[in-house]
């Protein structure tokens, strides 16, 4: 299936001569995902601009679509592949990939020390403009070890960590009880409270407490073709099937985006 | 009369300050410029595999090693770092600086060392950043030998190498004239290994 994509040769930057076949298919960067998703270069990685012969070509963006799946992936189902192929290539309304809208997110799995300890946390990022350029941005986290804050939150079991209600009549005087006691503090939260983990990150870093190790893994979430969900991984293999591509792919039932996008925003 | 009054806006806006200090003027980057960029950017990339397997080659005199690592850090951007992860240790990355990784290019112990550069390479899409400069990444990837004088061939790995590049455009005064040009400076490389023997 690749054989075909692997041009005689490009521009030759020095060196050697070998088999540079299983480079030459391999998804290189998520840049060259993005073209191979939307056919915007040509078999030797050149970028096709609009206007140029094979820009967009459905024959091209089938035979891309085909390859930049993992093939060894249990998270990608083959006859939701095909239906995704075909949404994606839908003749009235072919969707394309954009680099610079919102709906995806890079996910980065990142080492920190804290409190002597080594711990994951992982990062969600954006792509946000500004000024005419664009940036990533933290757009939320997630920790374990801030999990551990929470364990009470929404418990109806408890029958004893709570603010009578009538607290508000003494002045609340009764509040260093809870206040007194952080271990259970999580008790007396409201029940549909959803911790803002961003925020206790920001606030671990800026007093001290958390220090950066090393970015250990990325990935990305991709929200762009309607009624889809897929993640885009690395895969490190000496394979035509290699490089940035789809690790998992998910068909979204109405509501579920929402979910998911509350997730990765943190947006309420 | 229209154009004028427009050029004139134009340069009592910049004259002035009255552009806010972080605005940047936009310049737009057409199909023909972005190749002609790429083809810039290639060059230093070359320039950059060059002196690595100069650096590397246990036959260049210490002196000479010391003048190409010279010329290798004048691609880089200021603060340029390059990190380095393993095929078996993927999750640990070891950064260092543009100048420390040449040092311990020339310092490895091995009796002979080749380091070759496959054809291939692959150049990204300029994205601009707030500040007005353009990013890419061109990839690149890299074979190499480490020799013993007695057992021959005892290490060899080949590496993807993501290079960031910066593009900004420049002014130099030439014979009195102000004369655009695009510069393009290395930036943070990373370095994979993709298989190893």
């Amino acid at each position: 299936m690749f054989a075909p994509l692997i041009p005689g040769a490009q521009n030759n930057i020095g060196g050697i001569t070998g088999d540079e076949s299983v480079f030459y298919a391999q998804t290189k960067q998520v840049n060259q995902f993005f073209r191979r998703f939307n056919a915007e270069e040509d078999v030797s990685g050149t970028r096709l601009y609009p206007g140029q012969n094979g820009y967009r070509d459905p024959k091209a963006r089938r035979r891309y679509l085909n390859m930049i799946f993992d093939k060894d992936s249990p998270l990608v189902n083959t006859d939701q592949k095909t239906v995704f192929i075909e949404d994606v290539l839908n003749k009235k309304a072919p969707v394309f990939l954009d680099f610079h809208a919102r709906d995806w997110y890079c996910e980065i799995t990142t080492t920190f020390t804290w409190k002597k300890q080594t711990i994951n946390i992982i990062l969600y990022m954006r792509i946000e403009q500004q000024n005419g350029g664009y940036k990533w941005v933290l757009s939320n986290a997630y920790c374990d070890k801030f999990n551990s804050y929470f364990t009470h939150l929404g418990d109806t079991t408890n029958l004893k960590y709570f603010l009578h209600p009538m607290s508000h009549e003494v002045d609340f005087m009764n509040i260093h009880k809870a206040l007194d006691d952080p271990k259970n503090i999580d008790y007396y939260l409201a029940r549909d409270y959803v911790p803002d983990y961003l925020s206790l990150f920001v606030s671990e870093l800026k007093e001290g407490n958390l220090k950066f190790v090393s970015v250990i893994n990325e990935k990305f979430h991709v929200f762009q073709v309607p009624n889809w969900y897929f993640e885009i991984s690395f895969f490190n293999r000496n394979s035509y099937n290699s490089g940035w591509l789809i690790s998992n792919l998910v068909r979204l039932s109405p509501g579920d985006k929402k979910e998911l996008l509350k997730h990765y925003t943190h947006s309420n | 009369m229209k154009k004028l009054v427009a050029l004139t806006i134009f340069a009592t806006l910049f004259g002035t300050g009255l552009l806010a200090q972080n605005q940047v003027p936009q310049v737009e980057i057409t199909p023909e410029r972005k190749h002609a960029i790429d083809s810039l950017a290639l060059e230093k990339v070359r320039d950059l595999s060059k002196y690595i397997s100069i650096i590397g080659d246990k036959t260049t005199p210490w002196s000479d090693a010391q003048r190409v690592i010279e010329r290798a850090c004048e691609l880089f951007m200021d603060g340029a770092e390059i990190g380095v992860s393993s095929i078996n240790r993927p999750d640990q990355v070891n950064n260092y600086k543009i100048r420390e990784y040449f040092d311990r290019l020339m310092q490895l112990n091995y009796s002979k060392v080749v380091i070759d550069w496959y054809k291939i390479q692959y150049v990204s899409d300029l994205e601009r950043q707030p500040d007005g400069t353009f990013v890419g990444v061109i990839t690149v990837y890299q074979k190499f030998q480490g020799y013993d004088k007695e057992k021959g061939l005892v290490y060899e790995d080949t590496t993807k190498k993501d290079i960031t590049i910066y593009v900004k455009r420049k002014e130099t005064q030439i014979g009195g004239r102000l004369i655009g040009f695009w510069d393009v400076m290395l930036g943070d490389i990373r370095v994979k290994e993709t298989s190893k023997k």
